[in-house]
Parts: C-alpha cells; sequence; structure tokens
C-alpha cells in the first residue's frame, strides 16, 4: 500500500513475522514491531544506508599546497580552513563543506595539484 | 566607494577577511590603512608598509576562479596605467602581480624596482566564498631598509614630491570595477 505524508509518497508492506511481532517496510527499511510487557519496541532492522563517497576535499585549482592547518585524525568543523593552494600569484584557502574526522590526508606541503585531485577525506 | 579608513592595522587582507567572513562587507568595500604592522604579500612574505604608504583591499563580488585570475594580471595592469598616465613615470609588469618602474635615483644605470604589489586571496569550497584583492603601492614613503631600498622605490622618491593617495585609490578601485564587469560578461 502507499501512504502519503505531505508530499511524498512512501511504499509500505507489512508482514506478519510470526509470534506477536509484525514487520512494516517502508521505502526500502524495515522496521520490526511487537508487544514486550505490555511496552511497544520499535526495532530498525537495517540500517540506513550512508554515504560515503562524498565526504572528501577536492582540489577546486590547479596549484601548489602552500600550507597545511590540518592533520590526520583532526576533528574539524564545517567552514574551518583546512590548507592553502597557490595558483598564479593567487593564495587559495580551502575550507571544509563538512564537519567530521579526518581519515587521510592526501597531499604534502609545496606538492603541485590539478583540479579535482582529493586532498583530504574524512572517516 | 565605500572605503573603510584605519590609522593603523595588522593588514588589509587579513581585516577585510575577519570582517567578510562575520558578513560586514559588500561586494566593493575597500578597507584602507595609513600603515600596517602585519602586512603581507604571497607566502605571507613581509610587506614593508610604513606611514605615507598606499594599502588597501577590495571585496570582490563572487565571481568564478579563472575571472579572479584574469582579474589579479589586470590589476597590475590597472595600477602600471594609472601610475604611467598621472605621473609620467616608464612601468612595467613583473607577471603576473609586481609592477616596476625603471629607477635612475642613486644609481648610475636605471635598474627596475618594485613600486606595487597585488596579492588576491579566495576561500574556496564547493564554491567561491570570498575574494579580497589587497594592493600595495609605495606611494609617499621616504625611504625603505637598507635591504630593500636596491629592489623597491616609491613615487615619491621617484618623482620628488607628494602624491595624492586618495585619488589614486579611487581611480585603480574605478578601473578594476570596469574590468571585472569586462571579463565575466
Amino acid at each position: 500500500m502507499k501512504i502519503r505524508i505531505k508530499d511524498k509518497v512512501y511504499e509500505v508492506e507489512i508482514s506478519d513475522s510470526g509470534g506477536e511481532r509484525v514487520k512494516i517496510k517502508v521505502g526500502g527499511k524495515e522496521f520490526s514491531f511487537g508487544e514486550d510487557k505490555k511496552e511497544i519496541s520499535v526495532a530498525k532492522t537495517v540500517l540506513p544506508k550512508r554515504d560515503f563517497s562524498k565526504k572528501e576535499i577536492k582540489a577546486p585549482i590547479a596549484g601548489i599546497v602552500s600550507e597545511i592547518f590540518v592533520k590526520e585524525e583532526d576533528f574539524i568543523k564545517k567552514e574551518q580552513k583546512t590548507l592553502v593552494i597557490s595558483a598564479m600569484k593567487m593564495e587559495n584557502e580551502i575550507v571544509s563543506d563538512f564537519e567530521g574526522r579526518i581519515r587521510k590526508i592526501l597531499v604534502q606541503k609545496n606538492q603541485e595539484v590539478k583540479e579535482g585531485d582529493t586532498l583530504i577525506v574524512f572517516q | 566607494m565605500k572605503i573603510l579608513k584605519f590609522k593603523i592595522i595588522s593588514s588589509t587582507n587579513e581585516i577585510a577577511k575577519k570582517l567578510a567572513e562575520k558578513r560586514k562587507t559588500e561586494p566593493w568595500q575597500v578597507i584602507a590603512a595609513e600603515k600596517q604592522t602585519s602586512g603581507y604579500g604571497r607566502k605571507k612574505t613581509a610587506w614593508f608598509s610604513p606611514n605615507g604608504g598606499l594599502y588597501f583591499s577590495v571585496i570582490l563580488p563572487k565571481s568564478k576562479i579563472e575571472d579572479l585570475q584574469t582579474l589579479t594580471i589586470l590589476a597590475a595592469f590597472i595600477v602600471a596605467k594609472v601610475i604611467k598616465e598621472n605621473f609620467n613615470l616608464e612601468t612595467f609588469i613583473k607577471l603576473p602581480n609586481d609592477v616596476m618602474i625603471m629607477s635612475n635615483v642613486k644609481c648610475q644605470m636605471s635598474k627596475p624596482k618594485k613600486i606595487c604589489g597585488v596579492l588576491t586571496e579566495n576561500v574556496i569550497s564547493k564554491e567561491v566564498k570570498l575574494s579580497i584583492m589587497g594592493i600595495g603601492l609605495n606611494t609617499n614613503i621616504e625611504k625603505f631598509p637598507k635591504d630593500l631600498e636596491k629592489r623597491a622605490t616609491s613615487l615619491k622618491i621617484e618623482l620628488g614630491r607628494e602624491v595624492d593617495n586618495e585619488k589614486i585609490l579611487n581611480q585603480i578601485v574605478e578601473e578594476i570595477r570596469n574590468q571585472l564587469k569586462t571579463i565575466s560578461e
């Protein structure tokens, strides 16, 4: 069956899993409901998919990494400055789009980078 | 033109960045100082900034990175043109961002000496969030320290008279505005 919440339509499937538990599938995610000690418990049986692929900082411009302000394992905030790329005599401060812990820094000071090169990967 | 003037400041680029990050500026706001205590050029090299010189930063409107690169080079040409037109001094560009003049002062042969430097700084995440163009022009500086006097000069040293800092600032910023309009179209 389909239910509409605000403007979004969800595909919902209800099934009996035996005993006194009921499984409800909403848009690919499965939830299990049951009556334990007269309390209703809700358990997610499928973890939401997380998109790790975008959690990295890429070089927006070709140039030379002239300064690095962060190190691996650092927890950094959104908009925190991470490094500087010098290009055509412009100094380009690269700030983070994400909040998170840095897993790997793939560049070193004075290294040349091309536009689109991955600089920093988050955990 | 909105000019925020300081008697003494660490660096016009640094203060411009701080003000812009607090969203206390708008495009084409100019931050000018009579003296900088920590003026800097590329790679944070010190820029000699005593009283008398012209030090200012311009908050640029959000633009494409390619346009900003072009604008940095154009800014050096604009400064050279303003010096040539106002004072009839022979200027040339040390690409992409220094302006030099052939100096005869205290030299048997003319020697190229630096008179101006341009430093554009951008803050970028997925897009350009902030761009600041800083210009240091040696206008009414009377004397340079020993280690600089062979490489640097000022308009006052070359002309033997003082120049109008505010007039020069206005001419340069207006021209930068016109050029950005042209290259962004």
